[in-house]
């Protein structure tokens, strides 16, 4: 009994493994998510965002940027794609000049690297 | 002891056991058969017989059953045609169709299709054709109505439908041609706030499709940003210092405080806003 079981439900986890992946994942050419993740902590990104991954990044100032990768929109304005997350993070008022996101000094590499790392986060 | 040496407490026991594994391999078997995708979600493929009269026969003990707790609200005849035409001609026709009047594509798709209403009018009795338009029926095209009409506008609509069963397609088509300009009511007051009546605010203006929020069971969206703790946070589409002042604004027009944002205006009443801005910055 207990084997037919086992099967069973081997069977329904090996079944489940089908469902397809996400059809669109952005990801950054070129970037270093590892660098990202650096940067994140140095830049204090997490004085206002939680990130996964970044110690101390814990405050909610900013939207928490947990699942990143799957997130929708950037800011709530454009579609979240590498080149749009890429230039709003080197410079958040020439895209939004309302907004509370500060300009922070970073190369563009730098940008690169972060938003390499953000679409890590699943 | 029982037959053959087995003691009753036994038996008893073997029988739990039994009735134990049986469950067990029960939901193992339904597991298997939702995971392998043997089951069937397409509109196109009609519930077995007995499912069918099964979910049509809880439908009518669950909207009888709840009926009757509903507050009917007072609505003078004369008054109640035009109006429960006017709510007809905007949200229902377009599914239910009306006497010589075909329902519209969106009407024709769908399983379970909507039903013809010149029969559930003679069968229903009005009260629970009120409850069944004010709060729709889950998992089916019937949306809840509260949010979208008025209580007097819905019960205006099923004086109408009562009406309808008996009109010819000459009867009818004289209310569209004479009633033409006549619209139909918006809700203009909501129940005293409870945490209950928040959450289902929040999702009857589909909040939870962009959003997710603490306590509220839904998609796993990531469309908007996350409304989880959201007391801590600091602002509002990150723009608007998070007062609750600021937020019922937001919420009502978005476009207003940011022209280029993504979030649509709902056209949320401020009765909904204030409840909906009172469940987020609670402290749970």
């Amino acid at each position: 009994m207990k084997s037919i079981q086992l099967t069973l439900l081997a069977s329904a986890l090996f079944i489940a493994a089908c469902v397809p992946e996400r059809d669109f994942r952005p990801h950054v050419q070129g970037g270093d998510a590892e660098r990202g993740r650096v940067a994140l902590k140095e830049l204090e990104c997490g004085a206002c965002h939680v990130i996964p991954g970044v110690g101390g990044a814990h405050s909610n100032v900013g939207p928490p940027l947990e699942n990143y990768s799957r997130h929708s929109y950037i800011a709530g304005k454009w579609p979240n794609e590498p080149e749009r997350l890429i230039a709003w993070i080197l410079d958040p008022p020439a895209m939004a000049p309302l907004t509370a996101m500060p300009k922070v000094a970073m190369s563009e590499r730098d940008a690169r690297d972060i938003a390499a790392y953000l679409y890590e986060l699943d | 002891m029982g037959p053959r040496g087995i003691p009753h407490r036994h038996k008893a026991l073997f029988i739990g056991i039994g009735a134990v594994a049986l469950m067990l391999i029960g939901a193992i078997a339904a597991g298997v058969i939702l995971l392998s995708g043997a089951y069937s979600t397409s509109a196109t493929k009609q519930h077995f017989w007995i499912t069918y009269r099964i979910l049509e026969l809880g439908l009518e003990y669950s909207v009888n059953a709840a009926a009757d707790e509903l507050p009917i609200p007072r609505v003078d005849d004369a008054q109640a045609l035009p109006i429960g035409h006017a709510c007809y001609r905007e949200h229902c026709v377009q599914c239910h169709g009306a006497p010589g009047i075909a329902r519209d594509d969106l009407g024709r798709g769908q399983l379970p299709s909507a039903s013809s209403l010149s029969q559930s009018a003679r069968d229903w009795p009005a009260q629970n054709l009120f409850f069944v338009t004010k709060k729709g029926i889950r998992m089916s095209g019937m949306p809840a109505w509260e949010f979208r009409i008025s209580d007097e506008g819905i019960w205006s609509t099923v004086t109408f439908m009562k009406r309808m069963a008996f009109m010819t397609r000459e009867d009818y088509a004289k209310f569209d041609g004479a009633n033409a300009n006549a619209r139909c009511p918006r809700p203009t007051k909501a129940e005293p706030y409870t945490d209950e009546l928040a959450k289902i605010t929040l999702r009857q203006y589909a909040c939870d499709n962009c959003h997710r929020m603490e306590g509220i069971v839904g998609p796993k969206t990531f469309v908007g940003p996350s409304l989880e703790n959201w007391p801590q946070r600091k602002y509002i589409a990150g723009v608007l210092p998070n007062t609750r002042e600021n937020l019922v604004r937001w919420i009502r027009d978005p476009h207003a405080i940011s022209p280029d944002t993504l979030m649509p205006n709902l056209e949320v009443t401020p009765e909904h806003a204030e409840h909906m801005a009172r469940f987020l910055l609670d402290d749970r």
